[in-house]
């Protein structure tokens, strides 16, 4: 399998404060590789630095062999990159089926156009129609999406992250905050929408992450301690110390 | 069947601009008239930043401005016969020249929205203001500069000297003006303007830059705003520096703020209230301009979205065919707030008013006697505890207009 996406030595300072201490990791085209580790580990911050929410202080970050970092969050997203956010991020006073539409407008090679009228789009808009259908929130299709329920709201987050057919997804804690049966719902949209995609994911519970990634790596303390396949991250005695066992003994 | 309703709009627009004159016809409303449609294109355009594009703008008159000096120059070419065009051509060169300007502000000022953008744009309207009276020859200095717009090739055999001639030309500008401001809502560019507006952090990271999507904002509104500045040199024949200085941005705001902002109709609502009270009330008081800024202030507290966010809130009782209900109701809060804006208006006027009889309403007050003043403050004071009494009414009357019967559509 070809690498997609290369972090080498990256770094992160805010001030004197080193968050992110040098990580090196290599995504391969296809997988689903979480990324797990404590709370302040640092996990946010490697995504923003890949995003390009925040520049990195050293080190490169390359997507399908080019270089990323430091490159405004536009640049990064036309190349196939896609993400979504912790907090729900939303456009609330639009649409939920304009939300979607505008998260398709730029690889649909609309880019800046003000000569195309979108409602004569048919094919845009029927793009639009399906990410609503995958989501379920077709029936809310008009809805203020800033007025949808949280899980709901978690929906359009993820449907704004896909919509665009991006190559690679990132997801942050795509199901935080959720209740069980919401997660689940959730788990099996996010499986079935990443299908074929490179998927990387933030998330604290363990199960889930267990269930859905190829590959585990385990950020602490801004530095990655291991990456490896989901059964001998459970088995590896640094993880184990460092992270399962905090939730082991506090379980 | 959607098609023809969709247009029955545009229809009624188009026959609501060319029928006016023939209702209004005396010289004074033929000239608010005009005054209108200047305003209404100016206000659209303020929306596209304000209300489309969340840039809150304290320079608009700027474009307008520029827009309309270049104008004039344009007839003073015209008279001078150094280029030969008919003058209905004239708003197309304010708009390319507003265009270039916003093109060039624009670079820098869209990088940012929020306060840096009304800092910005609070700055250069005050350049190009002070600016404006140091290089006289070409703005004229206080006094301005004028034109004659009767010169250069009849069109189609009219030459434009009378005032209904105008209107008749801005009707059509302003009618072509209002479909391009509406259509550009609807192309993907004036989308993903709402968007930056709601977010635009999450624009970025769908692929939008969010300073490129503000800047072909920026740049239809300054088009727009100086195909206004052209209408108005066309009207006026003249243009002074008080038409791009912070008076005039200050009136488009509140005329796109006291319309509504959220809806594509508030400024031209917002325009023609605004025309209206300039032109009528300024007749009949001299503190017009305090009663304006009344009613800017009750506009932004109990209307945040504007008189036509006024209008869209009966919808649902419009659909539910209950508005009816609502008419008493109206009355019976209606009746008492307007005793009690009139008290207060009285008030005011006698306060300002240094005659010995003060008319007001029909009424001859004396507003040199403890007694007039003693009643009017005792219709203030009972007229408002009416009002506040009969407001609980009012909101029941509204829940009950607008109940959403259990239906089987309905959410669980």
């Amino acid at each position: 399998m070809s690498i997609i996406l290369s972090l080498n030595n990256v770094r992160k300072n805010f001030g004197a404060t080193e968050i992110i201490r040098g990580v090196s990791l290599d995504i391969k085209r296809g997988e689903k590789h979480a990324i797990i580790g404590p709370n302040g580990a640092g996990k946010s911050t490697l995504y923003h630095l890949i995003s390009g929410r925040h520049n990195v202080t050293s080190g490169t970050i390359k997507f399908k062999d080019k270089e990323i970092q430091n490159k405004p969050p536009f640049e990064i997203a036309r190349l196939g990159l896609a993400r979504s956010f912790q907090v729900t991020n939303i456009f609330p006073r639009l649409n939920v089926f304009e939300n979607i539409r505008c998260a398709l407008l730029w690889s649909n090679d609309y880019r800046y156009s003000f000569w195309h009228l979108l409602g004569k789009q048919t094919e845009l808009n029927e793009k639009a129609m399906h990410v609503l259908e995958q989501i379920g929130l077709k029936d809310k299709a008009l809805y203020p999406s800033g007025e949808l329920a949280y899980a709901q709201q978690r929906a359009l987050e993820l449907g704004i992250a896909v919509a665009s057919d991006a190559e690679l997804i990132m997801l942050d804690e795509p199901v935080a905050g959720m209740s069980h049966s919401e997660a689940e719902n959730a788990v099996e949209l996010i499986k079935r929408i990443t299908q074929g995609k490179t998927l990387i994911m933030v998330e604290h519970d363990m199960n889930i992450v267990f269930d859905v990634a190829d590959r585990i790596s385990v950020l602490v303390y801004g530095e990655l301690i291991a990456t490896d396949e989901p059964k001998n991250i459970r088995a590896n005695q640094k993880v184990q110390e460092a992270y399962l066992g905090e939730v082991a003994t506090s379980a | 069947m959607g098609l023809i309703k969709k247009l029955s709009v545009w229809i009624g627009y188009l026959v609501a601009l060319l029928v006016a004159p023939l209702f209004f016809d005396s010289i004074l409303a033929i000239s608010i008239l005009n005054q209108m449609t200047i305003a209404i294109i100016f206000a659209l355009s303020y929306n596209m930043l304000l209300g489309q594009g969340g840039m809150l703008s304290f320079g608009h008159a700027v474009y307008f401005g520029l827009g309309g000096f270049l104008a004039v120059h344009a007839l003073i070419l015209i008279e001078h016969e150094t280029v030969f065009f008919s003058i209905t051509f004239i708003p197309a060169i304010g708009g390319i020249i507003g265009l270039l300007a916003a093109v060039f502000i624009g670079s820098f000022s869209t990088r940012k929205a929020g306060t840096v953008f009304a800092m910005i744009s609070l700055g250069i309207g005050e350049l190009v203001a002070s600016s404006s009276l140091i290089f006289s020859d070409f703005f004229g200095g206080e006094a301005g500069i004028s034109g004659d717009r009767t010169f250069g090739p009849l069109f189609f055999g009219f030459d434009f000297a009378q005032n209904i001639e105008i209107y008749y030309l801005s009707a059509v500008w302003v009618f072509i003006a209002t479909i391009f401001m509406y259509l550009f809502t609807q192309t993907p560019a004036g989308r993903m303007a709402n968007a930056v507006r709601e977010n635009p952090e999450r624009a970025e990271f769908i692929g939008y830059s969010a300073r490129k999507v503000r800047f072909i904002s920026f740049c239809a509104s300054g088009l727009f705003a100086g195909i206004a500045g052209g209408l108005f040199a066309l009207n006026y024949e003249f243009i002074t520096e008080e038409n791009l200085n912070a008076i005039t941005s200050g009136r488009v705001l509140l005329m796109a703020y006291i319309g509504g902002l959220g809806y594509f109709i508030g400024p031209i609502i917002g325009a023609v209230i605004l025309t209206l009270m300039n032109s009528l009330l300024s007749n009949y008081s001299e503190l017009w301009m305090l009663y304006l800024g009344i009613m800017f202030l009750l506009t932004v507290m109990f209307l945040p979205k504007g008189f036509a966010g006024f209008i869209m809130m009966h919808q649902t009782a419009w659909v539910k065919g209950s508005l009816k209900q609502l008419a008493v109701p109206y009355l019976i809060t209606g009746i008492p707030a307007l005793l009690f804006s009139t008290a207060c208006v009285a008030i005011i006027e006698m306060s300002a008013s240094e005659e010995e009889v003060f008319h007001y309403l029909g009424m001859e007050l004396n507003p040199h006697s403890i007694f007039t003043w003693v009643i009017a403050i005792i219709i203030v004071v009972a007229s408002f505890y009416a009002t506040r009494r009969s407001l609980l009414q009012l909101a029941n009357a509204w829940e009950s207009a607008n109940e959403i019967p259990d239906s089987k559509d309905s959410e669980s």
